[in-house]
């Protein structure tokens, strides 16, 4: 069962990027509300609780807009340049035993068996799509790679997924790779291969100017 | 000579400017750990050198390290002792341009705590400062 958090928010009255700019310095995150073929709502939430929401694993929020309440999903969040806060985030209307669509986050668990042969277990899809109801949502899909040898795939139509949750990634996906690494080149190697300047397409080659004088 | 492209367009480019910050390759995409630049500036292909061969030497064959960033950008000098004029110098190095958020290095296949210090030795090469960051799952 997902948790829930409910967070008090204010409806946006005037929109654009310069108000935006003006409630972050304020501490607050922009945000929208939409779905249910109802009109969007432009709303701002408190940035520290939400964050704090996020980091604490909950997806489904109930937005308390005036005296009414909202249950809502937090379909995407966009964050800033370098990653660190949040500038934006979506949320999606939705009904308490309605079927998702949400990206879970993939945890990998365990040491895989290639790894005490020498090789590293490389990490090749950090989410999945599925399709579960609101309410069950998981905050991560745990996969074992113990039994990966070197050499071995794990793909999305592996895991045991829990009752109730549908894959919608497709099964190929690949999620880990099991594989020796390659010694690193030296710098001299690299060196040998680099060429000494690169050549240039839009120089006029010698030969051609030749032909070309010739045929006149 | 160090990293360069193989084949160019033109031979000299203008220095050209550094504005705003990185709206594309700011997060990390390969491994699970990255460095990421904090200003813009040039790197050139030495410093992206320098910073590969101290992390792969710190890992021992262990992970796997990804460059996200490629010297594509030619700077030209002009020798010790000459009068000015008498047109643009000769191509010297190789740059890549970095704006901050900039995902320059990264590493996988290793834990956190080895991946850090791995990407301490890379960022004491660079010339500019840079932070830690981890690859963040979907939201």
């Amino acid at each position: 069962m997902a948790k829930t958090l409910v967070l008090k928010a204010e409806i946006r009255e005037r929109t654009g990027s310069k108000d935006a700019v003006r409630l972050r310095r304020a501490g607050r995150i922009p945000a929208i509300v939409y779905g249910h073929k109802k009109e969007p709502v432009a709303i701002s939430v408190n940035a520290h609780t939400f964050v704090e929401g996020l980091h604490q694993g909950h997806r489904l929020i109930d937005v308390q807009i005036g005296s009414k309440k909202v249950k809502t999903i937090v379909k995407d969040v966009q964050y800033d340049h370098l990653g660190k806060d949040i500038v934006h985030a979506d949320l999606m209307r939705v009904d308490i035993k309605e079927m998702v669509k949400v990206s879970v986050p993939i945890e990998l668990k365990g040491t895989a068996k290639g790894t005490h042969e020498g090789g590293i277990v490389e990490e090749h899809a950090d989410h999945l799509e599925i399709e579960c109801r609101a309410t069950d949502i998981p905050e991560s899909i745990v996969v074992s790679v113990k039994e990966i040898d070197v050499g071995d795939a794990l793909h999305a139509g592996d895991i045991e997924l829990a009752e109730g949750i549908k894959l919608v990634s497709s099964p190929d996906t690949l999620l880990a790779t099991c594989h020796l690494v390659a010694a690193a080149k030296t710098t001299e190697e690299l060196e040998e291969e680099a060429p000494v300047a690169p050549e240039v397409i839009t120089e006029a080659k010698p030969e051609e100017e030749g032909s070309e004088e010739e045929a006149k | 000579m160090a990293m360069m492209p193989k084949r160019v367009k033109y031979r000299k480019s203008q220095r050209g400017r550094m504005k705003g910050t990185a709206c594309r390759s700011n997060y990390v995409a390969f491994g699970e750990y990255g460095l990421q630049a904090l200003e813009s500036s040039w790197i050139t292909a030495r410093n992206i050198e320098a910073g590969r061969v101290a992390a792969t030497h710190f890992l021992h064959r262990e992970g796997k390290v990804y460059l996200r960033v490629f010297p594509h950008k030619p700077v030209s000098s002009k020798p010790l002792e000459t009068r000015m004029g008498k047109g643009k110098g000769e191509p010297e190095f190789w740059v890549a341009r970095v704006r901050p958020g900039t995902v320059m290095f990264e590493i996988g296949g290793v834990t956190e705590d080895v991946a850090k210090q791995a990407l301490v030795r890379v960022a004491h090469k660079m010339p500019i400062r840079c932070r830690f960051v981890k690859r963040r799952h979907s939201l």
